[in-house]
């Protein structure tokens, strides 16, 4: 695998907990308030 | 549009200049295309310890005040520091094993001593949620949380005190051990990450009132009553 496939596989899976962190957070929200 | 969606859209487009920067800049002659994960690493750590002292600092004020809205903010801000100290370990764990040939290593205390804190942040989690009472959890978790933080600065000088595998930091009082393209991407990327913790948290906050109202409002006449204890009974 090239150094920079690794590179961009590290970027994409650490954005995308963030952003999988962001999307439970406002399910949760949802939730709550419906 | 929210003051929440409005911080979490404005750190998303921050985060999105930190990417540009980080994959424009020029990188390490010896590290290559790998250097660029440091600039995910170095600001996902510094989230970490920023979230960690955070909930030291709630804990502390809980403690005295006794107010809820501290223990929201304890609660919220360890959680974070979990999720950031997994990403941190998982960009470092990607780095060291394509520079230095190696994932992992319990002899550097640097490493193992950040696993130890992430463990200890999740018996921090895990407390909350063995604790029913709101008033016990906040007590029990305020007196971690409070503890706890004594391993921020324990990981951060593990390299000083102890020369394994791990190395100093590249930005040091005196300067730093890089072009200035690479520090600015760098720097970018520490306001761009710290910024988005600070919209991640409020839209934790905003979570754990919605769920406190839930709870308020579900809650029946009678539920606070509790059954006597038959052992105390004695004139039956």
């Amino acid at each position: 695998m090239s150094d920079q496939l690794i590179v961009i596989g590290t970027y994409v899976i650490s954005y995308a907990a963030i952003l999988g962190y962001a999307a439970h957070l406002h399910l949760r929200r949802r939730r709550a308030q419906d | 549009m929210k003051r929440v969606q409005i911080l979490l859209a404005t750190s998303a487009a921050a985060v999105a200049a930190g990417l540009w920067l980080a994959f424009t800049s020029p990188t390490d002659a010896l590290q290559g295309e790998f250097s660029r994960i440091l600039n995910l690493h170095a600001p996902f750590m510094w989230v970490a310890f920023l979230a960690f002292g955070l909930t030291a600092l709630a804990s502390i004020i809980w403690l005295f005040t006794k107010t809820p809205r501290w223990d929201r903010l304890g609660e919220a801000s360890a959680e974070l520091g979990v999720l950031f100290t997994v990403l941190g370990l998982f960009t470092g764990m990607v780095w060291g094993q394509a520079v230095w040939g190696r994932a992992w290593d319990w002899g550097d205390a640097r490493m193992a001593s950040t696993a130890v804190m992430l463990f200890v942040y999740i018996g921090y989690l895990a407390l909350r949620r063995a604790t029913p009472d709101p008033e016990m959890r906040a007590r029990r978790s305020a007196i971690l949380g409070a503890i706890a933080v004594v391993q921020v600065p324990l990981v951060y000088f593990s390299v000083y005190m102890f020369r394994t595998l791990h190395q100093t930091p590249s930005i040091r009082p005196d300067g730093a051990s890089m072009p200035s393209e690479m520090l600015v991407a760098l720097l970018v990327n520490f306001a761009a990450f710290t910024y988005l913790f600070v919209a991640l948290l409020f839209a934790r906050l905003e979570v754990a009132r919605a769920e406190e109202r839930l709870a308020a409002d579900g809650a029946l006449a009678g539920d606070s009553v509790k059954p006597p204890r038959l052992s105390e009974v004695k004139d039956v």
